[in-house]
């Protein structure tokens, strides 16, 4: 999988979690401080990474990711391992 | 402008502003940042409240920017309310916007450790970069009851009412615990600040903010760690002189396990809260052990002035309160006050024959607002009277509500304290809530009257007690004493020989008695006719740590024939019971006259520098830890008080046919060591043990020191 669809996908699971429009997020957005997720939705956000690329991630360092890129990676780091 | 004008101008607008951003509101309702927008909305706010939320467009009804960048007007304020992950990028951006005042009401730095240290770090930095004055972070937030301001920037349940009180915490959970508190006793306050991890603006800072604030009176500080001892110790004295204002301060930590551990008298007598209990006294800063006791003191001096003098007058309809309220008085250092004849007859005169008409005034049971009101008024007008206690138990014919208007009525009338104290609860509560609603202190018990009074008086004392300089003494070589320490700490040792501490007081003119090492009997015999007899002769090898104990030490020693024979007898003694001891040689020294022993000693505490000991040898150290202590540098009133503090002091003045004792060379050996604590670093820990002090006129001597490095 490339990295534009990566980061299709992330937006399109950040979009479902935290009900804003995908034109919206940006690539360096921050989940909490540009996005506006509570500790509830950060949670919310790594379950739906886990479901939209079924992998199974370490939800402590997962839940250190707080911006779009870094998820990108992040996911990415998953994928091709 | 200058840094220090901007920051002390950021620090008003944070109490003052004309307008507020609240980073990271959300409308969520129980939530600290919803919370935040609803106080300051209902708190009646007299500017511009703008939240500022990535997700919202509208909270309570206010229309709601993403970004505080996207405020078109200036902001004077931000309250961050964002989780510790992203403040630094909120921060960032009102640094951007222009706005120099902050509060960081986010846990998760400092106080966590890890990540949390960094996070702090970070956010310093910001604020440093951008000329932000910041409160917090994790902290419950500012209040202002200013009525031109209005402000309730926190996340506390009530706004408190009005007053004179200013209240400085460094724990959040405490000001709302407090604010519950005060209101059911209809305390107010000017200013209520929870400051949290203090990693910009500190209670020092914040002193100085109430000293120039004309709402606040009456300062309270609770701290639960002190980072500048020195600097707080030179604000609250500063603050107290110029405005008068006092400083009651609760400092939570009381108990330390660690001062055990250390390796002198002085370090194992001086725990940090002794250290600190000293050092606030010297500030002036009134210590109180915990919340009750504060307001009971706080209230006393917000709401009544200060006595003149320690002379009160007790009115009662109780004779057992009168007694009870007598007892605490006597026992807090104050004194009843004898009645002028004029009192007298009048009280004669209006009182019933039953009344006892002297002090404590026993206006009998069955009183009723008028002879209150008589015995009240009476002894306000007695020149006399320092101060009134006015004690109410309430009987069936009792007027509660009306002597308490009475007594609200005729102390208004006076320059003078009135406390009060109705005792019971449920009947008296009518009375109490007159008396606290028109800011007169009342105390369930007469033992918190007097005590209130005792310290209310003692601050009137400190205020007026003149300050003398710090004394510098000019003959100390300062150079020589480095020097010893310098080569030490070289050497990587952890103290200095006897030899080397006592040069090292020697070279601050300390009396150190003269010795000389002597290898022979000859320069043993020598040394004696010089210093003349008697002289102590002892052995010194680094191998011999108990000397008596090898029969290394004799005493007394009254003639040159006795010196040579000490001089075998030593070296006999310790060649048969220690043989493979390496013996430097025999120390020969004057022998000191009788005298009373006493301890005197240095630490080097975390907060607040160097500390000197003082307490009297024997029992007085070792069992009743009879010491007292005091942040150096001082002066010479400071160095008489640590000697007037100690309950052995009476053997230092005379007693029982004992002479008096040399208190000049006393306070002068203080003051020198005082000067050398703050000259070498290098000391961790000193002790002079004993300090012999003779006779007035004749001095005082030393023979052993420890010095730990």
């Amino acid at each position: 999988m490339n990295k534009n669809e990566v980061t299709n996908r992330v937006k399109k699971a950040i979009a479902n979690v935290l009900k804003v429009a995908e034109s919206e997020i940006s690539d360096d957005a921050n989940f909490i401080f540009d996005l506006g997720a509570d500790s509830t939705q950060s949670i919310e956000l790594v379950a739906a990474f886990e479901e939209e690329f079924d992998v199974e991630m370490d939800e402590a360092k997962a839940l250190e990711v707080q911006t779009v890129s870094d998820a990108v990676s992040f996911i990415s780091g998953y994928l091709n391992s | 402008m200058s840094v220090i004008n901007q920051n002390k101008l950021n620090l008003y607008k944070i109490f003052n502003p004309e307008s507020v951003a609240i980073v990271g509101a959300t409308k969520v309702p129980g939530t600290v940042p919803y919370d935040i927008v609803i106080n300051i909305l209902k708190s009646d706010f007299q500017g511009i409240v703008y939240p500022v939320s990535p997700k919202e467009k509208v909270i309570a009804g206010m229309k709601t920017y993403k970004y505080v960048l996207d405020i078109e007007e200036p902001v004077d304020l931000a309250v961050l309310v964002f989780p510790s992950t992203v403040c630094h990028l909120a921060l960032e951006q009102c640094g951007q916007k222009g706005i120099k005042s902050a509060i960081i009401i986010s846990a998760g730095f400092r106080e966590i450790g890890g990540n949390g240290i960094e996070r702090e770090a970070q956010i310093k930095k910001i604020a440093r970069d951008y000329g932000i004055s910041f409160i917090g972070p994790n902290c419950l937030g500012v209040i202002n009851t200013d009525p031109e301001v209005m402000l309730n920037a926190s996340f506390a349940r009530k706004m408190p009412e009005d007053g004179n009180i200013g209240f400085l915490s460094q724990s959040g959970a405490l000001c709302t615990a407090v604010l519950d508190y005060a209101q059911a006793k209809h305390i107010g306050f000017s200013k209520f600040v929870s400051f949290g991890n203090k990693a910009d603006i500190n209670e020092i800072d914040l002193l100085y903010f109430l000293a120039d604030d004309p709402k606040t009176e009456v300062i309270l500080l609770y701290l639960e760690e002190i980072s500048d001892g020195p600097g707080l110790m030179k604000a609250a004295q500063e603050i107290i002189r110029k405005t008068g204002k006092p400083i009651l301060s609760i400092k939570s930590g009381r108990t330390e396990a660690g001062a055990s551990a250390a390796a002198s008298h002085t370090g194992s007598l001086a725990g940090s809260d002794e250290i600190c209990e000293a050092a606030f006294k010297q500030a002036g800063i009134i210590r109180c052990g915990n919340i009750e006791e504060m307001f009971n003191i706080a209230i006393a001096m917000a709401y009544q002035p200060l006595p003149q003098n320690n002379r009160v007058a007790i009115i009662t309809n109780a004779g057992g309160p009168g007694v009870l309220t007598t007892d605490a008085a006597i026992n807090d250092g104050l004194r009843l006050a004898r009645f002028s004849d004029e009192t007298t007859l009048v009280l004669k005169k209006s009182l019933p024959v039953t009344a006892n008409i002297k002090n404590p005034v026993d206006i009998i049971g069955d009183a009723r607002a008028d002879r209150y009101k008589v015995a009240i008024a009476q002894a306000l007008k007695d020149q006399d009277v320092d101060g009134v206690f006015v004690i109410l138990t309430p009987q069936s014919m009792t007027d509660i509500e009306s002597i308490a208007r009475c007594v609200c009525d005729v102390a208004v009338e006076h320059d003078k304290p009135v406390y009060t104290s109705f005792m019971g609860e449920a009947d008296v509560a009518v009375g109490i809530d007159i008396l606290q609603r028109n800011n007169f202190p009342h105390y369930i018990l007469p033992e918190s009257m007097s005590k209130a009074f005792a310290k209310a008086y003692q601050f009137r004392k400190h205020l007026e007690e003149e300050k003398n300089g710090l004394v510098t003494f000019k003959d100390v070589d300062t150079p020589k004493a480095q020097k010893i320490l310098n080569a030490a700490l070289k050497k990587k040792r952890t103290y200095l020989t006897e030899d080397q501490s006592l040069a090292v007081l020697e070279a601050y003119r300390l009396p150190v008695l003269k010795s000389v090492l002597a290898t022979s009997v000859e320069e043993a015999v020598r040394f004696s006719e010089e210093v003349g007899f008697p002289v102590v002769m002892k052995i010194i090898s680094r191998d011999i740590v108990h000397k008596s104990d090898v029969g290394g030490v004799i005493l007394d020693i009254k003639s040159t024939k006795d010196v040579k024979a000490a001089y075998d007898t030593i070296m006999s003694n310790v060649k048969t019971k220690m043989p493979k001891a390496r013996l430097d040689g025999i120390l020969v020294r004057k022998m000191i006259p009788d005298g009373v022993e006493v301890i005197l000693g240095i630490k080097r505490d975390v907060s607040f520098g160097p500390v000197v000991m003082f307490g009297l040898g024997g029992i007085f150290v070792e069992i009743l830890k009879d010491v007292s202590f005091r942040v150096a540098p001082f002066d010479m009133k400071t160095a008489l008080s640590m000697m007037h503090e100690t309950k052995g002091r009476a053997l230092l003045e005379g007693v029982r046919g004992q002479k008096e004792r040399d208190m000049q060379a006393l306070t002068d050996c203080l003051l020198r060591l005082s000067q050398l604590s703050v000259d070498c670093p290098q000391i961790k820990e000193l002790d002079i043990n004993p300090l012999i002090v003779l006779e007035k006129g004749k001095g005082a001597f030393l023979a052993d020191a420890r010095i730990m490095i």
